[in-house]
């Protein structure tokens, strides 16, 4: 079958500096993928780059199997909802009533039933609205949209906690009516993790992890207790992180656990505790960037 | 074509811009003409050019600089490509400029018929240029129009490609461009010629040499449009 989004060997390079290095993914919809990664990553670049905002050094971009460049059918089927998204000098509806223009499954029902959610006045200028009332427009029309493959780059900036969970609400209503193809950028991981069936992380420019959320959630666990019953333990096992405070050590253990790990890691009274999605990137990206593994707190 | 005739729907959101402004200008340019001319002894001359019919053609070259400044960033966030908006604000171009050009020369006709306003004011007539039938005076308004929404739209691009730094690249290039012509001229003798071709040539023979311009500048701005990044 082929990908909904296939990018193969894509390179991005600026002047002096390489944004995306030799990325290839594949994203088979529908599905709901978080891509995630520090700041200056290269998220929002490959964003662009599948959106045909920008171009591509080297590589190629597929998407329903063509290439999106200056292909009006492909990019129609396609909406990217970006944090710094620049408008004319539209009021709220105008923009709506525009991209009402474009977008061939838009539901203006929608559209309306999300701006009173969002509290977003209608008339009022787009340059007048506050940040985050800005990124709820941005969501508005994202959502509203239905397109086949959304893309949302770190869409709610400002916004806040009530607002964002409303975001989710309505992201998982739309994805369970009318399942397609989401990629979410975010920085907070936790709070969409539960959102995210599939995980992307780049980091410089380079994809270190792209796996199925389940498999990543339970791929590392924290041991802590005595130190030398986790050093027992953690015998022989790939670690991620070690921490020592007076008697009691803490450490990363990537792999998954089988139930003989349980019940020894129970005699020996020692508290298992799985890494929350937050936490492997966290360690993930501290990998990828060679940092020292071993931290030790006297 | 729907989808060009929506990129034309989407800049005319901004009513006021493309509609409304335009005309507000040329009408308060007019007043402004006409208390002039009122207040100058009229002399023995039975036509007074007062050339505020320039106003138009600045604005709607204004009018193709806006026309890819903040909307085109959101424009290609809806889904358009990039030849698709370039088309559709060109669409846009040629309407408008169709509407404008049936102002001037219904306006051209009301001024001969009035005895220019009364006064002998020539606002709508442009001697040689805007001064034959009122096919010819539609005709080249059109063209002459449209050249410079055209010309606004790859000044606007060139701005957002290569920001102040292209943008007098982009002017130098042009006004060296024009001084390599005139060093030529000079130096095979061939000015004579030239003024000759200019004088010789008809209203409708300058109409196509501006529609020959409009079109390597629609080339221009399109070849600058392809590679732009928003």
């Amino acid at each position: 079958m082929t990908p909904t989004i296939s990018v193969t060997g894509l390179t991005r390079r600026y002047r002096d500096q390489l944004a995306l290095d030799d990325v290839t993914v594949d994203i088979h919809g529908p599905c709901i993928t978080g891509l995630l990664g520090r700041n200056g990553a290269g998220k929002s670049t490959l964003m662009r780059i599948i959106a045909s905002q920008e171009f591509a050094s080297t590589g190629t971009v597929r998407v329903f199997g063509a290439s999106p460049v200056e292909n009006d059918a492909i990019l129609r089927r396609m909406v990217l909802v970006r944090e710094d998204q620049a408008f004319p000098d539209f009021k709220v509806c105008h923009a709506l009533r525009a991209a009402s223009w474009f977008y061939p499954n838009w539901s203006a029902e929608l559209a309306e039933t999300l701006l009173s959610d969002f509290d977003l006045p209608a008339n009022r200028m787009i340059k007048k609205l506050s940040r985050g009332m800005r990124s709820a427009l941005g969501i508005v029309i994202g959502l509203a949209a239905q397109a086949e493959i959304t893309l949302f780059d770190e869409p709610y900036a400002g916004l806040d906690a009530v607002a964002r969970q409303l975001f989710y609400d309505r992201l998982l209503a739309g994805y369970a009516e009318r399942p397609s193809t989401v990629i979410l950028s975010t920085h907070l991981i936790d709070e969409a993790a539960d959102l995210l069936e599939q995980v992307v992380m780049i980091d410089r420019g380079r994809i270190v992890l792209d796996a199925a959320a389940d498999d990543v959630r339970g791929s590392a666990t924290t041991v802590s207790g005595p130190i030398a019953a986790v050093e027992e333990f953690v015998a022989g096992r790939p670690t991620w992180d070690r921490r020592r405070m007076a008697s009691q050590e803490s450490v990363v253990v990537a792999g998954t656990f089988d139930n003989g790990d349980w019940s020894r890691a129970r005699e020996l009274h020692l508290n298992l505790e799985s890494l929350s999605l937050q936490q492997v990137m966290v360690h993930a990206a501290g990998q990828a960037s060679g940092r020292s593994k071993e931290t030790t707190n006297a | 074509m729907t989808t060009y005739i929506n990129v034309a729907r989407y800049h005319l959101v901004q009513r006021l811009n493309y509609l409304i402004l335009p005309w507000a200008i040329l009408a308060f340019v007019f007043v402004v003409d006409v208390v002039i001319l009122a207040l100058t002894p009229a002399g023995d001359s039975s036509h007074r050019y007062v050339g505020g019919l320039a106003s138009i053609f600045v604005i709607v070259f204004v009018l193709g600089l806006q026309s890819v400044a903040r909307s085109l960033p959101f424009g290609l966030a809806l889904g358009l490509s990039r030849r698709s908006y370039y088309l559709g604000t060109t669409l846009l171009a040629v309407a408008l400029s169709a509407v404008a050009g049936a102002v001037v020369t219904a306006g051209q006709a009301i001024e001969r018929g009035t005895g220019g306003w009364g006064m002998s004011m020539g606002f709508f007539r442009v001697p040689y240029i805007l001064d034959g039938s009122w096919y010819l005076t539609w005709l080249t308004s059109f063209v002459a129009l449209i050249l410079l929404f055209v010309y606004g739209i790859w000044f606007g691009l060139v701005y957002r490609r290569w920001n102040l730094a292209g943008l007098v690249v982009f002017i130098a290039a042009q006004i060296t461009v024009l001084l390599i012509a005139a060093l030529a001229t000079t130096w095979t003798h061939a000015w004579h010629d030239i003024g000759h071709f200019f004088t010789a040539l008809s209203a409708a023979g300058l109409t196509g040499l501006l529609a020959a311009l409009t079109a390597a500048l629609f080339a221009g701005g399109f070849s600058t449009m392809r590679r732009l990044t928003v």
